[in-house]
């Protein structure tokens, strides 16, 4: 989870998130490059003694901050497409997860089990016990296995909603009368946390995500405890 | 064990306030090398030319090129460790799924042609 005043990412937990830091740290290495460079010539203006009032062309500077600028794109650019291409893979996942956007709240579906499904609400403040997260808890939690590729379907049953967990690298709209499909895998096990990210209401900020990644043993024993529950 | 949690808490130090020398891969590294490159230049064209401004110049756009070039060098084998690690880690954990049965891979190195199934 976040914590106070953070700026940068969260820990990377799954290997799509992974790779969008690396490009991140490499996207911001050019922007220092180019910083710098800014302030060099900056500064340079501001000290310089020099004027020339009938300067009219130079073939020659034209040329290069034609020529720098396409480069720098392009060094930026190929990373970030092959991240684009990556996110996209579709990489036979072990179990599908389908998440449906309410107002206030999230429900989770594991179809491929028979009967386990459930809602999520957000814990009350009032509620919380100490060492336990405001505005991130929940009731239930989405358990998932870990090193395990799975598919989420999101979707809404009234206005849009988001579903997003920046650990994982996901955030995909819910929007009523259609389904998007999101996968990926987690590294370790862990809790990750997330909000609501599309506004939808008045309690937008109360309806928090929480995914838990257990080994696949847990798992198997939770889900089996939750049919007997439900 | 102090010396471990030491080892693991980079402490953050942001140039220009937007890049982490201490935490990010390859960057302290790179912003090292680019400093080497620009006093190199920079100091070799005033020896050759006695312009000090050109020379300002010369060291600033070495500090760019070397910083750039040493980043990408080291991102790129950085990059290539951490596919290594991961096929070593498919490896590993298809090694464990898979002994004893046919479609074990040192089973096929050995020439191996009958494995009763799991």
């Amino acid at each position: 989870m976040a914590t106070p005043l953070q700026l940068g990412f969260q820990d990377a937990a799954s290997p799509g998130m992974e790779e969008l830091v690396h490009f991140h740290d490499h996207a911001l290495m050019v922007v220092y490059l180019i910083s710098s460079f800014v302030l060099y010539i900056i500064v340079t203006l501001v000290m310089t003694k020099l004027t020339n009032k009938h300067a009219h062309d130079s073939q020659e500077i034209e040329i290069i901050w034609t020529i720098l600028p396409a480069i720098i794109l392009i060094v930026v650019a190929l990373p970030s497409l092959r991240i684009l291409y990556l996110m996209d893979e579709i990489n036979n996942p072990h179990l599908t997860v389908k998440a449906f956007g309410h107002q206030w709240y999230w429900s989770y579906e594991y179809t491929d089990y028979d009967d386990l499904a459930f809602d999520s609400y957000m814990t009350p403040t009032q509620d919380l016990i100490p060492g336990q997260f405001r505005l991130l808890e929940v009731d239930h939690r989405m358990v998932i296995p870990t090193e395990s590729p799975i598919r989420v379907l999101i979707t809404a049953e009234d206005v849009l909603h988001s579903w997003a967990v920046p650990a994982l690298g996901i955030k995909m709209d819910a929007v009523p009368g259609r389904l998007n499909q999101t996968t990926f895998m987690t590294s370790r096990p862990g809790i990750y946390y997330g909000q609501c990210s599309e506004i939808c209401g008045a309690n937008h900020s109360f309806m928090p995500i929480a995914v838990e990644a257990v080994p696949l043993t847990h798992f198997e024993d939770w889900s089996t405890s939750m049919q007997q529950t439900v | 064990m102090t010396e471990e949690k030491d080892s693991d808490e980079r402490k953050s130090f942001k140039l220009l306030g937007i890049l982490d020398v201490g935490r990010i891969p390859c960057a302290r590294e790179a912003v090292l090398h680019g400093a080497g490159g620009a006093l190199v230049a920079g100091l070799g064209h005033f020896l050759l030319t006695s312009r000090v401004k050109r020379s300002f110049d010369v060291g600033m756009a070495g500090y760019i090129v070397t910083t750039l070039g040493s980043w990408v060098y080291c991102r790129y084998n950085n990059a290539k460790l951490r596919i290594q690690q991961r096929v070593i880690q498919d490896a590993l954990q298809n090694k464990v799924l898979y002994e004893g049965t046919n479609r074990d891979p040192s089973k096929k190195l050995n020439g191996s042609s009958s494995g009763a199934p799991d």
